[in-house]
């Protein structure tokens, strides 16, 4: 790939690299993936393009919403999901329908609908990053767009005032966190030692949440109580994106950290290999079952098809 | 409904055992119902029939303006009314019928995803193909859902449900998606759901679950539905473990039942799909 990939964005906030969920699911991937993918935070230039954000910019390809980009990285040979089954793959696919249907309306319903957290959070930031007359205009454009979403999608008879909509989307949303939660397990990732494409999309949904300070905090709350979802944000942000919290200027992968990149590939492979290792000698009968209930935990994280595989 | 109200209901539910009357209600089968809706009833009644519970199903034309939320099909169990999957499961399992109590946390995690996985791509698709598609509009679905009504009355209807669909349509990002693209769509979620299945009996092995009934209520219906054209049906036909999986459960579940009217499967000359 010669001509370098360019990425429009969200800036990012409270050590998030972007506040928006769909820019964070690509960046992460970006990251995930090792593409060379150049970052390009929306300013106050009037030029910057703020429709169908997160877009993708390759030689004249211009290429929005998170699912196309991550086929066209794909295709480009970055691809974070190599070492995946074809029932791995499967299932990434379905989980990733389960966050779309159960979890983003609530996302959905935090930032854009929910007064207090529309005024005292989202509209700040995102008016700070708009020039001057657009910023009157377009967050609240934005926020009847979500509105006009969560309306069509989930209202209707049954449910006939908002206060029953938002409930509805709540309990689904907190449903979706447990039914997360049981999946990772004890495992670093949701497929073992490598992140891939699903973890992309849940980082990208739960990092919002978890970091921003939203005055009203309920589905907040319900991930506070869910601390294997709290350490997987945690360690994606502090591995994968540790240079911006540093303060180093987020225009891209320089140097230093395209090497860090490379670095924590290598220390995962590495510890992938040594888990392997360390399998290998936990099932020798002579050894004692010290760890096997996290080890348990992790395999049927892995795949469900052999689970009692390591009872005794 | 409150959570208040929801307790409610479920305590209500739980103190009746499950009556030998119960009904459920669709559509006109041979000529009034659509695509998606068939779908939907045909995963209802298997997963009714997987539970073992007695059930009529009654056609109505306007058995989408009887149902509670609008939506086919409902069932009528003593004095309650419920409609579509979802509730209906939590209904009977709060009546101490379930089929997913086997499955431990994480395959019940998998489970639900791969029903949002189905909801989100097979049934958004069908939607799609029956409402924004302008020739299946046109030779199909205006005829189709407008049959019960007289003449201006039809047009009316259906005119209002395609403005309603195609809104939320649009909403959902699926507004500009070309025929192709949405064929792409199924195609991707019928090799995820076929991966899944690989080999075995079932989703999860030898147990039926809601999960098996969905799928087989979307793939069944696709195959043996006559479209415009065989595009849709053409996509799920490459996939033979899941054209079995459709056989066995017919076979199991819905064999010897025909003769009665308790659940009934298309005419013998679409299921010819399934034969060959």
């Amino acid at each position: 790939m010669a001509s370098p990939m360019e990425l429009s964005c969200w800036g990012g906030d409270w050590g998030l690299p972007s506040v928006h969920a769909e820019c964070l699911v690509v960046m992460a991937y970006a990251r995930f993936s090792g593409a060379p993918v150049k970052v390009k935070i929306i300013d106050h230039c009037w030029r910057a393009p703020r429709g169908r954000v997160p877009l993708l910019i390759s030689d004249d390809t211009v290429i929005s919403q998170p699912a196309k980009i991550l086929n066209f990285l794909r295709k480009q040979k970055y691809n974070a999901d190599y070492d995946l089954s074809a029932k791995e793959g499967a299932d990434t696919l379905a989980y990733i329908s389960l966050l779309e249907e159960k979890l983003h309306p609530a996302l959905i319903h935090t930032f854009w609908i929910e007064a207090d957290n529309y005024y005292r959070v989202t509209k700040p930031c995102f008016a700070s990053r708009i020039p001057f007359p657009l910023n009157w205009f377009l967050p609240r454009n934005m926020a009847g767009e979500a509105l006009n979403r969560i309306l069509l999608t989930k209202g209707g008879p049954p449910l006939f005032s908002m206060a029953e909509v938002e409930a509805q989307i709540y309990r689904d949303a907190k449903e979706c966190l447990n039914l997360l939660s049981h999946r990772l397990g004890t495992s670093p990732f949701f497929f073992g030692n490598m992140p891939t494409t699903l973890d992309a999309f849940v980082f990208g949904f739960l990092a919002p949440l978890f970091k921003i300070p939203f005055p009203k905090v309920q589905l907040q709350d319900h991930l506070k109580m869910l601390p294997n979802l709290c350490r997987f944000c945690d360690d994606i942000l502090s591995c994968y994106f540790r240079l911006k919290l540093l303060g180093v200027s987020p225009v891209g992968p320089d140097t230093v950290d395209a090497n860090l990149q490379k670095l924590t590939q290598l220390v995962n492979k590495e510890s992938n290999l040594i888990e392997k290792m360390d399998d290998n000698l936990r099932k020798s009968p002579q050894h004692p079952p010290r760890k096997l209930t996290t080890l348990k935990l992790s395999r049927t994280g892995e795949g469900n098809s052999s689970p009692n595989r390591l009872s005794p | 409904m409150s959570l208040v109200a929801e307790a409610f209901v479920t305590q209500i539910a739980a103190a009746e055992p499950w009556p030998e009357n119960a009904a459920l209600y669709q559509p006109l089968r041979d000529e009034q119902i659509l695509l998606s809706d068939n779908a939907a009833c045909l995963a209802v009644q298997a997963f009714l029939q997987m539970c073992n519970l007695p059930f009529q199903v009654v056609s109505r034309p306007n058995a989408e303006y009887m149902s509670p939320s609008g939506k086919v099909p409902f069932i009528h169990v003593g004095n309650q009314v419920v409609s579509e999957l979802g509730p209906i499961v939590q209904f009977v399992k709060a009546k101490g019928h379930s089929l997913s109590d086997g499955l431990d946390e994480v395959q019940k995690a998998e489970m639900k995803a791969y029903m949002e996985l189905v909801n989100n791509m097979l049934l958004t698709a069908e939607l799609y193909l029956q409402w924004c598609d302008d020739t299946t509009v046109q030779e199909i679905t205006y005829p189709r859902y407008g049959c019960p009504y007289p003449w201006p009355l039809n047009h009316v209807l259906a005119y209002q449900k395609q403005w309603e669909i195609r809104r939320k349509m649009k909403a959902l990002g699926w507004g500009n998606k070309s025929v192709d693209q949405v064929l792409e769509d199924v195609d991707q979620c019928c090799q995820a759901l076929s991966q899944r299945l690989g080999t075995q009996l079932y989703f999860f092995n030898k147990r039926p679950t809601e999960l098996d009934a969905l799928v087989f209520g979307h793939i069944f219906t696709i195959l043996t539905t006559q479209l415009i054209s065989d595009e849709l049906s053409e996509k799920v036909k490459n996939y033979s473990n899941l054209i079995a999986f459709c056989r066995r459960i017919e076979q199991h579940y819905f064999e010897g039942l025909n003769r009665d009217g308790s659940a009934r499967l298309p005419p013998p000359i679409r299921r010819k799909i399934l034969r060959s």
